[in-house]
Order: structure tokens, then sequence, then C-alpha cells
């Protein structure tokens, strides 16, 4: 749906080279929600641009269904626009006219037909529940509201294609939350291909299916959402995964281990889907002569499959605990944690 | 040697009405020249949406020329000028001419100010829907801008109408030429203080629409 092959795109400042995004390759495909995370300045602003060619790739080739959209004369690339919608952290709604006049706007300067435009704002605004609010200003909206807006507006013209440009950024979490289950709707109920950029790792852990981190204008990391979240690779992706899961071990905690000496036996158990629903503690604690002690866990919901980690202290015989552990690591993941370690 | 006032009055009245006779043909001619200027002047810049640097450099710098200039100069330096386009150097139509070319760049100036204030955000956005840049200048700017705009030439026609008191200079007539003829010259200071009175009570009402004007198209 969108390719991206070998793009570069390369600002001159002061005489200097700046690649906000170098030789990206990504490729999205139809239907599916794409997040792309990264810090500020990373340069995923600059990529999100470069599908509708709000920025001109200066490197490689951006592919949207099969086509590279800078071989287009400026009125086909109006009209592939069209095609493309697009949504943004500050919403840049008409401040001038009404919440349905916002959203007529795209068809009216597509020359759609007063009948047809009014039909398909009253649907649009239902979808997006905003059907009470279609005779006021934006300034009299909301930050969600004005979101709703801004989605309603991008899909009037029926787009393959939604760009989001931090489009929760500027909302608070339970708005967000509100305005990525909106997204998640669009996509299932409309099949349109979400391409979303932001700073927010529960963002992209709350609807993509894949994600991309990116780092000074590359993608450092691509994979599955699961995959990404249960082991990342980069450093930075790792930074990422920590601010909605805690992987490390509270120091509290590592004092306490410390305190008591590297005799004890510390596991760090990650479960991973059906793991997850299976009492594998309580059943070493039955079959061998161990004790379990859980010091620390989180559990989490990705893509609706669980995922999680405790760290336990394992009590016993040292025979007994390599037997808990080699039983045990049939169906999970077990990691030796080292005081010093973490 | 006194004049009665009230006997003065209808030359009062025809002064008030050249005022703003001048005030008001200058300021439209000079909106229809400086609107479509101050446009240029945001969408030929640098990230404008029809960049063109050239262009851009050449009437960002023909406006300052002409912003430079002194009104009091300007009136008498484009005489011939004004006899070309009027036909006379002297009465109220000869003082329009450098009334307008006064204020068009200055109004350019404000448009530009105006439209300026229209974030780039919403024009990106417009962009992103295919818009054509006709269609981002008169379906986006201007609309967004009106309200900012309207606030801006209430600020031009005050200009316009302390301008319009110099006009007398070239014969133009109007409330400033009376007040400097009678009031002044003549310490006629009943006739200045009627003149500075109606001089103050257009400047309110013209400020007052403005107003009204901006925050009702704010609101439409």
């Amino acid at each position: 749906m969108i390719d991206f092959q070998g793009v570069s795109k390369v600002y001159e400042h002061n005489g200097n080279d700046l690649r906000a995004v170098d030789q990206v390759d990504l490729t999205i495909q139809k239907g599916e929600i794409f997040g792309v995370i990264g810090f500020s300045g990373a340069g995923k602003s600059t990529l999100v641009r470069l599908v509708n060619l709000l920025e001109v790739p200066s490197e490689g080739r951006v592919l949207v269904n099969g086509e590279d959209l800078t071989r287009l004369p400026k009125p086909e690339l109006r009209k592939v626009r069209k095609r493309i919608g697009m949504i943004f952290q500050h919403f840049n709604l008409l401040e001038s006219k009404t919440v349905r006049h916002n959203v007529a706007f795209p068809l009216s300067i597509a020359g759609t037909p007063k009948k047809e435009i009014n039909k398909r704002v009253e649907e649009i605004l239902d979808f997006v529940g905003l059907t009470d609010k279609a005779d006021q200003y934006p300034d009299e909206l909301s930050g969600g509201q004005k979101q709703r807006v801004g989605i309603a507006r991008a899909l009037a013209t029926s787009p393959d294609i939604l760009l989001c440009d931090e489009a929760t950024s500027a909302l608070d979490p339970e708005t967000t939350k509100s305005i990525l289950k909106l997204l998640r709707r669009v996509r299932d109920e409309y099949g349109i291909t979400i391409l979303m950029i932001t700073h927010e790792m529960n963002v992209v852990r709350e609807v993509c299916d894949r994600i991309a981190v990116m780092e000074s204008g590359r993608v450092i990391e691509q994979g599955s959402i699961f995959d990404l979240f249960s082991n990342p690779q980069h450093p930075t992706t790792k930074n990422f995964v920590r601010t909605v899961m805690e992987n490390e071990i509270p120091a509290s905690i590592l004092e306490g281990i410390e305190k008591r000496g590297a005799s004890r036996h510390i596991y760090r158990v990650t479960f991973v889907d059906e793991s997850a629903g299976q009492p594998v503690l309580s059943q070493i604690a039955k079959k061998f002569a161990v004790e379990v002690n859980v010091l620390f866990g989180q559990i989490t919901e990705l893509q609706g499959i669980p995922f999680g980690h405790l760290v336990v202290e394992l009590q016993g015989e040292d025979k007994e605990v390599l037997k808990a552990i080699d039983y045990i690591q049939r169906t999970v993941t077990v990691q030796e944690v080292k005081a010093h370690a973490g | 040697m006194q004049v009665d006032l009230m006997e003065f009055w209808p030359r009062i009245l025809q002064a008030t009405n050249e005022t703003l006779l001048m005030v008001g043909i200058s300021l439209l001619a000079a909106t229809i020249i400086g609107l479509p200027l101050g446009i240029s002047l945001v969408v030929t810049r640098s990230g404008g949406l029809l960049e063109n640097k050239a262009f851009f450099r050449i009437l960002n710098s023909v406006v300052n020329f002409f912003r430079s200039i002194p009104f009091i100069i300007l009136l008498v330096a484009i005489l011939p000028l004004t006899r070309l386009i009027v036909g006379t150097s002297i009465g109220t139509a000869a003082a329009v001419v450098p009334l307008v070319i006064f204020s068009a760049p200055y109004i350019a100036r404000l448009v530009e100010s105006s439209l300026l204030e229209v974030k780039s955000g919403v024009i990106e956005a417009a962009e992103a829907m295919g818009a054509t840049p006709w269609q981002i200048i008169f379906r986006v700017y201007i609309p967004e801008a009106l309200s900012s705009m309207v606030l801006n030439l209430t600020i031009a026609t005050i200009g316009l109408v302390g301008a319009s008191a110099m006009a007398g200079f070239v014969g133009g007539g109007g409330l400033g030429d009376l007040a400097i003829a009678y009031g002044y010259q003549r310490f006629e200071t009943d006739i200045m203080i009627a003149t500075v009175l109606l001089l103050v009570l257009i400047v309110q009402i013209t400020q007052t629409i403005g107003n009204i004007l901006s925050k009702r198209i704010r609101r439409q």
C-alpha cells in the first residue's frame, strides 16, 4: 500500500546537510495500522509527509498503491491527495467555519455536488459521533471533539489511507483512548490503511499492528507490536518499551536481594500468550520442594495477547530449585537474575 | 474677524463630506491594490504557497520604499502623476491619488500580517486535501484572516483620516484643511475645536464599526 524504498530527505542547513530521513525502507500493508515511533527530531514528521508529498524525497522512492507520486503532474497529485486523508496534532481546522463546513471542505474543493456533500457530511459526522455539534465552531469544542472533526474531514473524501501526525499528542489519556478506538473503527469498518507517527508508546500499543522505531532519521527496528514489546533489541526501543512496561526490577527490591546475599535463587519468568494462563508457579511449588516468593511483576495485554513477567525467588535446596526451573522452562522463559545485573 | 459657528456650519458639513469622500475612495482604491499585494507578499515568500524569491524580494522592497516616504512629501512629489491620472493637481480628486499611493503599501503590509496569522498547519491541511493554490488563497487564507483584516483595515482607515488632513496642501479640502485654514491661520478657535471634535467622532465611529464587523465575521 505504502512502500518506502531507500527514502531520504536531506535539508541544507547553514551549508550542512541535515538528513531528516535517512535511507528508510518500509512497507505498510493494506488495511493495517502501522505506527512509527520516535523521540522528537527523529524524522517521523518528515517521513509521514513524504507519503502525500508535502515533503518531496531527496533520494529513493515512495510508492503509494504502486505509484510514484513524484512522477505525477500537479493536478494528478492533487487528485491522489484526496485519496490520502491526514490528521494533525493541532487539528488544523478552519476556525471561521462550522464543524459541518469543515467536514464539507475537502468535498467542496473537489467540486462534489451540494446534495452529495450534505449526505456524506451527515454520514461521516454520525460515524465520529458529532452530529449534535454540526453547527458549532471549532473553538467551542474540546480537543477530543476537534480531533473527531479532523478525522471526519480526513474521511470525507473516502480515502484509502489515513496519515496521523501525532494525532493524540495534544490530548489527555482518556481522550486519547477514545480517539484511538475511533481510529481502529476507521480501519475495521472502512478498511482504511493507517500510518501513524507518535512519541507515545501507549498509543502504538493500543492500536498498531506493526511498528517501526525511528532515530536520527533511520528506522532502527521494526516488527509486530508483540515482537518489539516482548523482545526489543535496540536501546532506544528498550527505552520506549520501558515507558509503558516496567522491565527493570525496582531499586528497593534489588537492594533487598543484595542484602540477602547471592546465594538466593532469583529468576525472571516471562509469560507469553497461553503460558500466561497456566499456573506454573503453583505447580512447581507442589511438585518440588521449593517455595515461590514473587518479588515483582507485571502482566499486560498486547494486541489481545497476554504478556508479562514476574521476578520470583525460589527458596529451597539448590538441586530442587534447578529441577523446578527445568520443569517450568518448558512453558515459560526463565532467566536468572543476578543481583548486580538487575 | 470672528466667524459665527452657526453660520459657518454648512462649510463644516461640506468639509466633513470631503473628508469622508477622500477617505472612502482612497480606502477602496488602496484596498483593491493593497489586498493582492499583501496576498502576494505571503504566498511568494520563501516556503510560501507559490514561492518566488525574486518576485518577493522586489515587491518587498517596493512596498518598503513607498512606506518610507512621509505623506506630505509624497503629496507634492507625485503632483505630475496626479495630474496624469485625474487631470488636475488640485482639489479633492487630486488628493485621492497620493492618499492611495500612501495607503496601498500600508494596507499590503496589514493584509500580509493578517494572513500570516493563519496557522501554517491549516494551510498544510488544505494542501494535503488536494486544494489548489487559488482555493487555498480564497477559501482558506482570506476567510480565516478576514476578521483580523477588517480590524487592520480599520487601522488603515483611521490613518487615512489623519493623512487626508494634509490634503489641504493641494486644495483637497476636508476637515483638516478647514482646521488649518480657519482654526490655525485665522485663529478661529471655535472652528478648530469643532473640526477636531468631528475628526474624533469619525475615528470613534470607524473603530466601533470595525470592531463590530470583525467580531461578526468571526462568528458568522
